[in-house]
């Protein structure tokens, strides 16, 4: 039936053809672009098909290039970070801080690191994606990242089911390495950090009654109320109001009032850094004077740096600590500084940390074989890094004491 | 190469999301737009995941009953918002969806709340343990690579499943059903004194898109084994709208089309790193430019079945 064209519009449809070729063209042009690998040596369309080709033979324990005579050992390293999206700001700092790490020991002559990085633009699909391209096609030792727990939730059964072995530096949710013996982690999980600060909190001010204030519909900032309660719970606080807030309200005077009437001894806030700064602002502002203590999100300077001498009282507990007195911290923050134009973060610092983790566990290993890795990495007891001293535990969890903070005339000191 | 799991999980998700480009077309072939795709995505992905992993239903199951749900929730949101039309359907669809997103966060006990479902069991996974517990299969399986295979299993399901469903919306066009359905779309007044019931065909494209969305969804959360309400905001909603309409809303093919294609490009534009999601818009705005009515129209549809029909005879002739 549709046979009969018409013969007229020959001329018109010839057109059409040729518009619908036109965006096929550019794809496939970005195809064979992409497809010449630019890492590999030669760059002719030829030669990098067939180092794409050759690369993806299905599992494959990935080759350790030592050299004849006790050369350095060259490891692939993969890394997944958010360099795009919504979580960008946390994946930069996070890739920059494996960056300078890695340029480190590249530097000195134990071990030579590959780096691969790849972004998950914080989207569950692309970290999936991410990883399985790391495994299977560059067929790298060892995995540190991505930077959400969401992903965390979908890159991590991944690794482990393929037996390689992945070190989280920024997931904070609880259950983290429960996914399996190849999960690790040395970003301290809010069921140590929240715990720690309301402690320090008890013991110094008599802290009898809380209230909390909690954005309900976001991962971190729920995972982090959970924590809170329990921890209110368990250590015989009353709670004397609980109040939830949305993610990009501006105006949080209504709990702030309703909270504030109920007269707590503390305010314990899980909320982002952007979010928490505004928080605690408009609560001084209203006559709030009540320390608050808040979860991972609200250890950032730039808390202080929006919220200004509001931001006096609030306590957080970190593993990160700038101002220690460490030769260590001090060369991390300078080289950091010098080479990126800005100051690290508790993301960068657990970044950088992660890194040389792993370098340690791989020099130990003496090779690139992933399950050699993963234990002497699982066996790291009392490394000595710029969060301090850094011990796995029985479940390749964070092993640390926090540092509790608070702000004092503008500045994070050391709360004791 | 063909066996690598990387490549088999873009093809994964490239037909996880050419089916909810499909629930976008059928939608929209009775003219009415919806933006719910989100919503039904994760109402089937939920329903799925609780019944699979709370009480240890097998996962077809769950995934008929995810793609029931939805399609359920897609005839009581059909039948009041029927009056509306066009922009005024798509805000209501979207302000439904975004009920659905806050549903998800509050029902704490069933969904988890906002951190989220994890632990969803995999769609390869049982089928490689069963596959392997049969004595017949652990012979043949045993040399060969857990993980491609699992992959390669994953993908061949997906694949066909969204082969099905595009082969079942190819005849349906060509069918009373689909016949009513573009007239629908031509003039709603016109199809009626035609005596074509058109409270009934709304309803009914409604629901086929909705019934197509959650099966996506349901999917969706067995191959990425986790779900959050994060996952089924209006973002996603648009980017399934996209995938339809770049590639062509008025044809089966192209919802296919451009969901392989705009799955495809952020994989491809990796060696890109911080710009590949500039030329990933660059690339939707240009062909949106020069191709208004989508990549595959009816005249490239058209084109494409003459040429395979001109070559099928000329094989036929050698013969």
């Amino acid at each position: 039936m549709e046979v009969d064209l018409n013969v007229n519009t020959g001329v018109y449809f010839k057109a059409y053809r040729f518009g619908a070729l036109l965006p096929v063209l550019i794809i496939l042009f970005i195809l064979s672009a992409s497809c010449s690998n630019p890492k590999a040596p030669s760059g002719g369309p030829a030669g990098g098909q067939s180092a794409g080709g050759s690369q993806s033979a299905a599992d494959r324990q990935p080759a350790a290039d030592r050299q004849s005579a006790g050369g350095p050992l060259t490891v692939k390293v993969g890394i997944i970070a958010a360099l795009s999206g919504p979580a960008a700001s946390y994946g930069i700092s996070i890739n920059n801080g494996f960056k300078l790490a890695a340029e480190e020991i590249n530097f000195g002559a134990d071990v030579k690191l590959t780096v691969l990085v790849e972004d998950s633009a914080g989207s569950q699909e692309q970290a999936l994606s991410a990883v399985k391209k790391l495994i299977n096609s560059d067929s790298v030792s060892a995995l540190l990242g991505p930077t959400l727990s969401t992903e965390m939730r979908v890159v991590g059964p991944e690794a482990n089911s393929n037996g390689v072995p992945i070190l989280a530096t920024s997931n904070t949710a609880e259950g983290i390495t429960g996914i399996g013996k190849y999960v690790l982690r040395d970003s301290m999980p809010e069921t140590i950090a929240i715990p720690a600060a309301i402690g320090q909190a008890v013991k110094r001010y008599g802290i009898k009654s809380v209230a909390i204030l909690y954005g309900d519909d976001d991962v971190f900032t729920k995972s982090g109320f959970d924590t809170m309660k329990r921890t209110a719970e368990s250590t015989g606080l009353k709670i004397t109001d609980v109040e939830k807030f949305q993610k990009g309200q501006a105006d949080y005077n209504a709990q702030l009032t309703k909270i504030k009437s109920t007269n707590p001894d503390c305010v314990l806030c899980s909320a982002l850094y952007n979010e928490g700064a505004v928080i605690i602002g408009q609560a001084r502002k209203m006559g709030l004077t009540v320390p608050f203590i808040g979860g991972n999100g609200f250890n950032s300077p730039r808390v202080v740096e929006i919220a200004g001498g509001a931001a006096n009282g609030l306590i957080v507990a970190t593993p990160w600590f700038p101002l220690r007195q460490d030769r260590k911290v001090k060369d991390f923050i300078t080289n950091y500084e010098k080479r990126f134009g800005q100051k690290p973060d508790q993301f960068s610092a657990q970044a950088y940390d992660g890194m040389y983790m792993l370098a340690e566990a791989i020099k130990k290993a003496g090779s690139a074989d992933r399950d050699k890795i993963r234990d002497s990495l699982a066996g790291i007891k009392n490394f000595d890094g710029v969060l301090g001293t850094f011990s796995f535990d029985e479940n390749r969890d964070v092993s640390m004491a926090p540092y509790v903070l608070i702000v004092e005339n503008g500045q994070f000191r050391l709360f004791q | 190469m063909f066996l690598n799991p990387y490549y088999l999980q873009i093809g994964s998700f490239i037909a996880i999301n050419a089916l909810l480009g499909l629930g976008v077309y059928v939608t929209l072939s009775t003219g009415q737009l919806s933006l719910g795709s989100a919503g039904f995505m994760g109402i089937g992905a939920y329903t799925s995941a609780i019944l699979t992993a709370r009480y240890n239903y097998s996962i077809p199951v769950g995934v008929v009953f995810g793609a029931l749900a939805a399609a359920l929730s897609g005839v009581l949101i059909a039948i009041p918002s029927l009056r509306l039309r066009g922009v005024y359907l798509a805000i209501v669809t979207l302000g439904f969806g975004e009920i659905l997103r806050v549903a998800f966060i509050r029902l704490e006990n069933l969904t988890g709340g906002a951190i989220g479902f994890p632990g969803i069991p995999k769609l390869g996974g049982t089928i490689l343990e069963r596959l392997k517990a049969s004595s017949a299969g652990a012979r043949i399986f045993s040399s060969m690579n857990g993980n491609a295979l699992e992959s390669l299993l994953v993908f061949a399901i997906l694949l066909c499943i969204t082969l099905m469903s595009a082969a079942f919306f190819a005849l349906q066009a060509n069918s009373r059903v689909g016949r009513a359905f573009s007239s629908i779309e031509m003039d709603e007044t016109a199809a009626e004194s035609m005596g074509i019931n058109v409270y009934y065909y709304k309803v009914l494209s409604f629901t086929q898109g909705a019934f197509v969305s959650g099966l996506a969804g349901a999917l969706y959360g067995h191959v990425a084994s986790y779900v959050s309400p994060a996952d089924f905001t209006y973002h996603r909603a648009v980017e399934i709208l996209v995938y339809a309409i770049l590639g062509g809303a008025g044809q089966v093919m192209g919802p296919l089309v451009g969901a392989s294609i705009l799955t495809t490009l952020p994989e491809v534009l990796r060696f890109m790193s911080g710009y590949r999601h500039v030329l990933y818009g660059a690339i939707i705005v240009l062909s949106m430019i020069y191709r208004p009515q989508g990549l595959i129209d009816s005249e490239t549809s058209d084109w494409l079945r003459k040429v395979f029909r001109r070559k099928r005879f000329i094989d036929g002739g050698v013969k």
